[in-house]
């Protein structure tokens, strides 16, 4: 149902008209996020320039029942800034100033539409950076960081998001403006800073964040080793690990993910290894080479047929592009693929990997498999061509993994969220008593259910519908329905 | 008000825990190994104590994961023990570990030490927690891998929540190795000279993993480093150079006096055995102290026994405050402070002061936008446990009424905010 005239001209009376987007043309633009496979025109999009302005328009829509939804570079991979057909979409790309770098107190404050590297790149000139870093991070934002709870390849030893957030302005769904966390990292009473952090949008809306600073490592120093198996790589992970050594990232390619980053970037993978390791090390001088010799030896001891150690930053930014590259370039060796997010523990990668290989063979399809071998989180690539037919036996591959890894312990999400894709999977990694205990704390900050409605949480309406590519609504083939 | 309730619940299973928040009516006061009891506010009269210390053990080590998952009333001591077996630590080192304080405890309080420059607080090293709610729901969530974003943080709702959410049963927790070597070097001075020598250190590459302040005459900053059996070395004469004159390598007994300040007891920490004493827990070993190995502590009906504090009741108010990093001498040097722990890297500080001054106290932390909370203060002490609410506080109420509608738990801990 259109949204009452009266509504909208309250929304231009808070943004001016030029700020609110109602042409289906333009409104098109926002229908769906990284999960191009379902797709919502929003009612109307809201570009507020101001904090105080996001919190009006969550007033407008507080007083008349609108749901809304949060965006910035629109880069999630789970469908969480899905608009909602009734709703608007309020866009946070144009609060993207960085309000202050504070070297002494190493931390920066930040508008949510700033750009993850650009915090790097404020930080930089005081010897300072941001340590989380997902592979989009020259688009992602701090604020859709801030709602998915982010990791990236260094996670592992820096943490994520959540440990390097000090304190958010956010708008509460009745358009309050509040502020969580504090100036240190003491802070008085429950964590509602951390349970806001990575809660995908359905709590309120990020409108300035207050970052850590990590000082810039001494010294980085990054190898590429090939090996004759995934499981002798796995095995070098957990030997690193035993020696009390915490590397800065470490991540897995297999062949086929290696034969798409090398294509695409020939940034001097081997063509001909089943698996390479990119261990990173960092920190002071001694401490750094002393540890790098040891997991030399650590390579050497389980049959590395190949260890190129970075001789320069070129090398060592070269070794990244490959990695980092790897998603995309998978479209050069398979017309459609899907990316899966879930999390094993480390001690289980193999044995995963092993039944992901089974899985693929089983539904006839292969699966390029990039992941952060250090914290258990994989990427597997489901490889699949729309022509030939194979979507719907590729979505039930990825489901499938998804589930494998909450059964082995693990999660069915590191890094992506749950958002639209995976809420209908939530219950076989969490009770009833659990789900609905979520929705208390829900219900706690939006009682109306008008933040970001339908995320997160399985309803009968999503898991009705499949996720995956954009497929017409039967409603919509017989001609009963519109599909702006 | 009431300190000890009439009757006490000692479970030791979840499903008792659960039994127990069932089937007993009224108000409830959640206790571990009682650390930390008179922190917050006081509790309001209860109807039932549910005592956590029955709750013990580890469930799951997964050495390889480094993860570790353990009932809620296990004293991280005892826990730090088995995982030390495999050299693993929970890199948490809140001064109330050796005194017995639970894993559960340590949560709920938000308790941290001074290696939270770089490790974190508990928030940062807790992954899952299973808690029983007022209604009897048990809640999981998170589960034994870091890296996870399915479903909200729970565990960071019961962070600091002082039992008033619900009752923690199982905690999993993120591990870190133990460092092959550590070693502190201290430097004499006030409190200005420290914030000198940690501005400088803070922008150079040494990574200390602590830098604390002492109070004493003139004082005393710390700085621990952790690092490789033959590299350390290299690192510690770095520091000391940038340190500069009276810098000193001191034996790791020195972070009894820190414990002791941040008890609120002055004094105990410091007996006799000074800078270079005796004691068998020597610096570039591996890091015991940090996992409060020393078996010197038993449960002593809810005061704590053994180390520092065991004993001595505060002398005031012990506060803990927290603010810019930056901003914490000035605040420090305007509070009637007797006795000072000093994070100068975190912004985080333990400070004793009259008990007639707490109040004041909240107020200048809130001016220099800084957080407060009353930590150990004497029983017939009657000052407000916190400073102004924050703004997030009508958000709180709403979960705190939507997990616990009737208000059964641990009433009183955030009194008067709610």
């Amino acid at each position: 149902m259109p949204l009452d005239r009266r509504i909208v001209d309250e929304f231009v009376g808070v943004l001016g008209a030029a700020d609110v987007l109602s042409d289906p043309i333009k409104t098109r633009t926002y229908e769906c996020d990284g999960l191009t496979g379902y797709r919502v025109v929003p009612e109307l999009v809201l570009l507020p320039r101001t904090a105080e302005a996001v919190a009006e328009c969550v007033k407008v829509c507080a007083r008349h029942g609108v749901p809304f939804v949060a965006r910035g570079a629109g880069t999630g991979l789970s469908g969480g800034a899905l608009p909602v057909a009734d709703g608007v979409v309020i866009g946070l790309n144009r609060l993207n100033r960085v309000l202050e770098v504070d070297p002494e107190n190493r931390r920066a404050v930040l508008e949510p539409g700033v750009t993850n590297l650009e915090i790097t790149a404020a930080a930089s000139p005081f010897g300072l950076y941001y340590a989380p870093d997902p592979s989009s991070q020259q688009v992602c934002t701090i604020g859709g960081n801030v709602a998915e709870n982010s990791g990236g390849a260094h996670c592992l030893k820096y943490g994520f998001t959540t440990n390097h957030v000090l304190s958010i302005e956010v708008v509460l769904p009745d358009g309050s403006l509040v502020t969580l966390g504090s100036d240190s990292a003491e802070q008085s009473g429950p964590d509602l800073r951390g349970v806001f952090l990575g809660s995908e949008g359905t709590l309120g809306i990020t409108t300035k964040i207050t970052v850590r600073l990590l000082r810039t490592p001494e010294t980085m120093r990054t190898l590429l080793a090939d090996f004759p198996s995934v499981a002798a790589g796995g095995q070098v992970v957990s030997d690193i690990v035993s020696a009390g050594i915490v590397p800065a990232a470490v991540e897995m390619m297999d062949a086929l993910a290696i034969e798409a980053a090398e294509g695409a970037t020939g940034a001097g993978y081997s063509l001909d290894t089943p698996a390479a390791l990119v261990v990173e090390l960092d920190g002071t001088a001694e401490e750094c080479d002393d540890q790098f010799e040891q997991v030399k030896a650590i390579c050497d001891r389980h049959g590395c047929t190949r260890l190129h150690i970075a001789g320069s930053p070129e090398e060592r930014a070269a070794i990244w592009r490959g990695r980092k590259a790897a998603f995309a370039a998978v479209g050069r060796i398979s017309p459609d693929y899907i990316v899966q997010d879930g999390v094993v523990p480390r001690t289980r990668l193999s044995e995963v990997l092993d039944k992901i290989a089974e899985m693929a063979d089983d539904a006839g399809l292969r699966v390029a498999n990039v992941f952060h071998a250090g914290d258990g989180n994989l990427h597997p690539l489901v490889l699949y061509s729309e022509a030939d037919g194979e979507v719907e036996r590729a979505e039930e591959l990825s489901s499938g993994i998804a589930e494998l890894c909450v059964a082995m312990g693990g999660s069915l999400s590191g890094e992506h969220g749950i958002g639209t894709d995976k809420a209908c999977s939530m219950p076989t990694m969490f009770g009833e008593d659990d789900l609905e205990a979520f929705h208390r704390v829900r219900t706690a900050f939006d009682p109306g259910d008008i933040c970001n409605p339908g995320k997160l949480f399985p309803t009968p309406r999503l898991c009705g519908e499949r996720p995956g590519k954009y497929r017409p609504h039967p409603l919509e083939e017989q001609g009963a329905i519109e599909r702006l | 008000m009431t300190r000890a309730a009439p009757t006490t619940l000692r479970p030791t299973t979840p499903k008792e825990v659960r039994d127990a928040v069932l089937d007993t009516p009224g108000r409830l006061a959640i206790a571990g190994a009682g650390t930390a009891a008179d922190w917050a506010g006081r509790l309001d009269d209860v109807d039932a104590t549910l005592d956590t210390t029955g709750l013990t053990g580890v469930i799951a080590h997964n050495p390889g994961d480094m993860t570790v998952s353990v009932h809620a009333g296990t004293p991280l001591r005892d826990l730090a023990g088995e995982i030390g077996e495999h050299r693993q630590r929970l890199a948490l080192d809140a001064a109330r570990i050796p005194r017995g304080a639970t894993v559960g405890g340590l949560l709920a309080t938000a308790d941290a030490g001074p290696s939270a420059l770089v490790y974190g607080s508990m928030r940062d090293l807790v992954i899952g927690t299973t808690t029983v709610l007022a209604d009897g729901t048990m809640v999981r969530s998170g589960g034994h891998v870091i890296k996870n974003v399915a479903g909200y943080d729970m565990a960071k709702l019961l962070h600091g929540s002082y039992g008033t959410l619900g009752v923690l049963v199982e905690v999993v927790l993120r591990l870190h190795p133990v460092p092959k070597a550590t070693a502190t070097v201290a430097v004499d001075g006030p409190l200005t000279s420290a914030a000198e020598h940690t501005a400088r250190l803070v922008q150079s590459p040494l990574e200390p993993i602590a830098c604390e302040w002492i109070s004493g005459d003139p004082g005393r900053l710390l700085v621990r480093l952790e690092g490789g059996e033959s590299t350390l070395h290299l690192r510690v004469d770095r520091l000391m150079e940038l340190l500069g004159d009276g810098a000193h390598e001191v034996d790791d007994a020195v972070w009894d006096e820190h414990a002791a300040l941040v008890a609120g007891v002055p004094g105990l920490g410091d007996n006799g055995l000074g800078d270079n004493g005796s004691r068998d827990n020597g610096s570039r070993d591996n890091g015991s102290r940090d996992n409060g190995s020393r078996d010197n502590g038993s449960r002593d009906n809810g005061t704590g026994a053994g180390g520092p504090a065991a004993d001595a009741a505060p002398e005031g108010a012990v506060l803990r405050i927290g603010a810019a990093p930056t901003r914490l001498p000035s605040l420090i040097a305007e509070l009637p402070a007797t006795a000072v722990a000093a994070g100068l890297g975190t912004g985080v500080a333990t400070v004793t002061v009259p008990g007639a001054a707490v109040a004041e106290a909240h107020d200048a932390v809130a001016a220099a936008n800084g957080t407060s909370s009353l930590r150990s203060r004497s029983a017939d002490l009657d000052a407000p446990a916190w400073g102004p609410p924050p703004s997030g506080l009508p958000v709180l109420k709403a979960i705190k009424h939507k997990l616990d509608p009737d208000g059964r738990l641990s009433p009183g801990r955030f009194h008067p905010w709610m």
